[in-house]
């Protein structure tokens, strides 16, 4: 089975953000970057799969120098080899112009299955995945918690709203994007991060994947939330306390 | 006067002639033969057995950082722990003085046994009847005397009282210690009867063959048996690495840990072979006496094990026949054994070795473990915490930023930053120097220092947080590091040495310590029993300085095991972090040693320990002791005034 994993460079989940200059980004001066929490899910879906089928897992990612250490650390955890879309200014690209790079990076590959998370940690869009499926002609399917091979194609569990779920049997070549926490990360180990140094790494300069660089979503602003502390002390006997909490949880935060 | 008395001395002997130790007459060519023949089997045999285990000692890889020099240190230990047997002694005095009067013997029958042999050829250099020779033989009888006495006492107590952690896992005793005790005493007996046969008898000659034959039987039994030690432990103890729980360094990009056969090293197989399964170490083990399956002995015997059948060259992993990963990762890393080895043998290096080569390698797969490296890998902090909560923490308590003016910076550490409970030791030691005026500040990005990483074997995790740290530091110009947790005192001062230079640090204990005279003076009331944290005291030295605290307020007792013979709270090693415990949880008994002291306060030093505790004493329905960090303790004599008002943790 031959898997392509694509994954994203997010800042770190507790940075402290600032918006820079320009209104419309935030500063990534003094920001730590990471692995996209549910791509570091498909990634282990893709890892897990291999060990059990054989086959090549290939990581796939889009972005300045500093994605490489990415790259890297997925191919310490496992991956065989990786695809790098070097470009310095990925964030002049809307979701669509990132996937019709990537489909034209990869497109000679022909894999089995490509697998992105659900969505990214920054952004948020949730597209990417989608609509490289699309520009490629082939199936997907979002929000999967499990694959399993069978002698046709594949079967997934899909995750659907207020706790259903969906089973469904798709054939090969398809695309899915990966929901977080299923199943259990590998740590990244020394012996990884040795084999990584002498595992292929490929850049290709976005220029020069003929993509249109003229985004048809532009991004206008972004702001931080604004925070809001209302704490409510609730007096009375214990018993009391109780159970004017009870109705709040009823009533005003409906998760009871 | 001097020499006068010393001219003297013959004609005195001459007058109160000394014991005389009786030899045989002359042997013929034919018995000189007979007796060459002998020496030559018993060396044969000796070596037969003995050659292959110095090969596989020497086959095995070198170690890298291995030096040589500076020679001091290792004359002292060679002097302090072989010659005056102090550790033996110092640490099981009894028996212990009596396994060094055996040892004294035999170094003073080196020359008595040499010219024994001699005599056999008709070159006897020792008169029995001259000056040295009378004394020195009866000096040599005295100490047989010592030796036969010690050696019975230790066979029954081998054999009769049988202590437990003499025993083999399978609840045995070794007969050949049996043999071998019956052997020394022979040679002692037959020995001393020489002084009371006439010299030239048949019984003179008779005597002589026995001493003779005993000892060319106990030539070949040496390389088969534990007694081994007796060549081999000198050795170990003046080579041993040094320090206290050094790991060493990787070698290559090739060495992941132990994995493989072809990872032991010089060093580890001697000791492996010097092991004299004495069971001090697992005597001491909170795992082994907790019911779980880590037993440091059975660790070191297993690499023996493995030694034997394999050889150094080995691809035949490790954790496997002789030694299991579950219980490599049993370990709290307390260092008692190590702490307690007679002949030199360091565990630690080995145990964490092994979880080096299950970790590096990516073997070990434990749920909680993953989570911790992953934790450790995303947040720097060993807890999984965001970091803002610790900005947070900082913001509420006002705890000034490191700008390179203040004196100390001051390490929060993943307990000081992230835990409720370590929080309040901050708290309460900031009060203290706030009190005493003096300056510190807190780094705004701070990442744990890599203790668990480190302890568990991730030396990818522990190398970037201390790499990370350290250039952190530098860019602060930090001089002076002072912290609550003694883990995290040892990882900055020891282990990140391997990657740069650490500034100077001290443990909270230390600075209290020191400033104890301008704290006010309180009465004196209840009783405390200060339990010693093992990276503060074992790994340390010190366990005098938070003593000093407490005896300050409340009256202090001592807990059966204390100080150097501390028993581990069970957070070590990155355990805190795992999961249930295989039989009785470490912590629990623990608290239940410390209770039995009847102290109405127990005085802790190190954040994990105090999270231990807590937890143990949270599962008793009894009237149970509080507990309390010593900067607890000293921020209570602090006049009210002097205390922010931040005493609870905000809602």
């Amino acid at each position: 089975m031959k898997i392509i994993v694509a994954i994203k460079q997010v800042p770190e989940r507790d940075a402290r953000i600032r918006i820079d200059s320009s209104g419309k980004w935030i500063a990534l001066d003094d920001i730590e970057f990471r692995m996209n929490e549910s791509d570091a899910y498909a990634l282990e879906e893709a890892l897990l799969l291999r060990e059990a089928h054989g086959g090549e897992v290939i990581v796939l990612s889009a972005g300045p120098e500093r994605v490489g250490q990415t790259i890297r650390e997925a191919l310490a955890k496992g991956a065989d080899r990786g695809i790098h879309i070097l470009s310095d200014s990925l964030a002049s690209y809307d979701a669509l112009g990132v996937a019709r790079l990537m489909a034209a990076a990869i497109r000679d590959e022909a894999a089995d299955l490509i697998l992105t998370g659900l969505q990214s940690d920054d952004l948020g869009l949730g597209q990417t995945g989608v609509i490289l499926a699309e520009l490629l002609a082939i199936p997907h399917s979002s929000l999967i918690l499990k694959i399993e091979k069978t002698d046709t194609g594949i079967r997934v569990l899909r995750e659907l709203e207020d706790g259903w779920f969906q089973q469904i049997e798709m054939p090969t070549p398809a695309l899915l994007t990966i929901q977080s926490g299923n199943t259990r990360l590998r740590y990244a180990t020394l012996m990884g991060i040795k084999k990584a140094k002498t595992k292929e790494l490929r850049s290709v300069e976005a220029a020069s994947l003929g993509v249109d660089a003229v985004p048809s979503v532009t991004l206008d602003s972004v702001a931080l939330p604004s925070r809001q502390k209302s704490t409510q002390m609730l007096t009375g006997s214990p018993a009391e306390a109780a159970a004017k909490l009870v109705e709040k949880l009823q009533q005003e935060v409906r998760v009871l | 006067m001097l020499i006068a008395s010393l001219h003297s001395a013959p004609a005195a002997l001459a007058a109160f002639p000394l014991p005389a130790l009786a030899e045989p007459s002359p042997f013929p060519l034919a018995e000189k033969l007979l007796l060459a023949a002998l020496i030559l089997v018993s060396a044969w045999l000796f070596w037969r057995r003995f050659g292959i285990v110095l090969r596989r000692i020497l086959a095995a890889r070198k170690d890298a950082d291995f030096h040589l020099f500076p020679l001091t240190r290792r004359i002292w230990d060679f002097f302090w722990e072989v010659l005056c047997q102090a550790k033996v002694i110092r640490e099981r005095p009894l028996p212990g003085l009596a396994h060094a009067f055996v040892f004294w013997s035999f170094l003073a029958f080196a020359l008595v046994t040499t010219n024994h042999i001699a005599t056999g050829f008709g070159f006897g250099f020792l008169d029995p009847a001259g000056f040295f020779g009378s004394i020195y033989f009866l000096l040599a009888a005295v100490f047989a005397i010592a030796c036969a006495i010690s050696i019975a006492g230790l066979f029954f107590r081998r054999f009769v009282v049988r202590p437990v952690w003499l025993a083999h896992k399978d609840n045995t005793l070794s007969p050949e210690s049996g043999v071998i005790a019956g052997l020394i005493f022979l040679l002692m007996a037959t020995y001393l009867g020489a002084y009371l046969v006439p010299a030239g008898s048949a019984a003179a000659l008779v005597l002589w063959w026995m001493h003779t034959l005993t000892l060319l039987s106990f030539l070949p039994l040496v390389p088969h048996t534990k007694h081994l030690h007796l060549i081999l432990s000198p050795a170990t103890i003046f080579l041993s690495r040094g320090g206290f729980s050094r790991i060493p360094p990787l070698a290559d990009d090739e060495d992941f840990g132990l994995v493989t056969g072809k990872d032991i090293t010089q060093l580890t197989a001697l000791q492996v072979y010097s092991c004299v399964e004495c069971g001090r170490c697992t005597e001491h083990c909170p795992a082994a006496n907790t019911g779980k399956e880590l037993n440091p002995r059975e660790i070191i015997l297993g690499l023996r094990g493995y030694l034997n059948e394999y050889g150094p060259a080995s691809e035949e992993p490790l954790l496997g026949r002789y030694n299991s990963q579950q219980a490599a990762f049993q370990c709290t890393t307390c260092g008692s054994c190590e702490f307690q080895c007679p002949v030199g043998i360091e565990h630690l290096p080995v145990i964490v070795g092994l979880r080096r080569g299950a970790v590096n390698t990516g073997e070990w797969d434990d749920e909680h473990g993953g989570k911790l490296f992953l934790a450790l890998e995303r947040s720097g902090n060993a807890l999984g915490m965001a970091h803002s909560e610790r900005e947070k923490f900082l913001a509420r308590e006002e705890l000034p930023a490191f700008d390179g003016s203040q004196e100390y910076c001051l390490w929060l550490g993943c307990m000081g930053g992230y835990d409720p409970k370590g929080r309040e030791i901050i708290r309460s030691f900031v009060q203290v120097m706030r009190f005493l005026g003096t300056s510190y500040g807190v780094l705004r990005r701070e990442k744990c220092t890599g203790d668990p990483a480190r302890r568990l074997g991730n030396d990818l995790v522990f190398q970037q947080l201390a790499e990370n740290n350290l250039e952190n530091l530098a860019q602060n110009k930090v001089k002076k590091i002072i912290s609550i947790c003694p883990h995290c005192v040892r990882t900055i001062a020891e282990d990140w040495k391997a990657y740069g230079t650490p500034p100077e640090i001290e443990h909270h204990s230390e600075f209290l310590a020191r400033h104890q005279a301008r704290l006010p003076k309180q009465p004196t009331t209840g009783t405390t029993v200060f339990h010693d944290p093992c990276y503060l005291g074992r790994y340390r030295n010190v366990y005098d300085e938070p003593r000093s605290v407490i005896a300050a307020s409340s009256t202090l007792v001592e807990a059966e095991r204390s100080r150097e013979r501390s028993f581990c709270c069970g957070a070590g090693g990155g355990l805190a972090f795992l999961g249930e415990e295989q039989g009785a949880r470490v912590s629990e008994t623990r608290v239940e040693q410390l209770i039995s002291t009847g102290a109405t306060t127990i005085g802790a030093a190190c954040p994990f320990c105090n999270t231990m505790f807590r937890d143990a004493l949270a599962s008793r329905t009894d009237n149970a002791p509080q507990l309390l960090d010593i900067a607890q303790i000293a921020a209570a004599a602090l006049p009210k005034t002097s205390q922010p008002n931040t005493l609870q943790e905000n809602p």
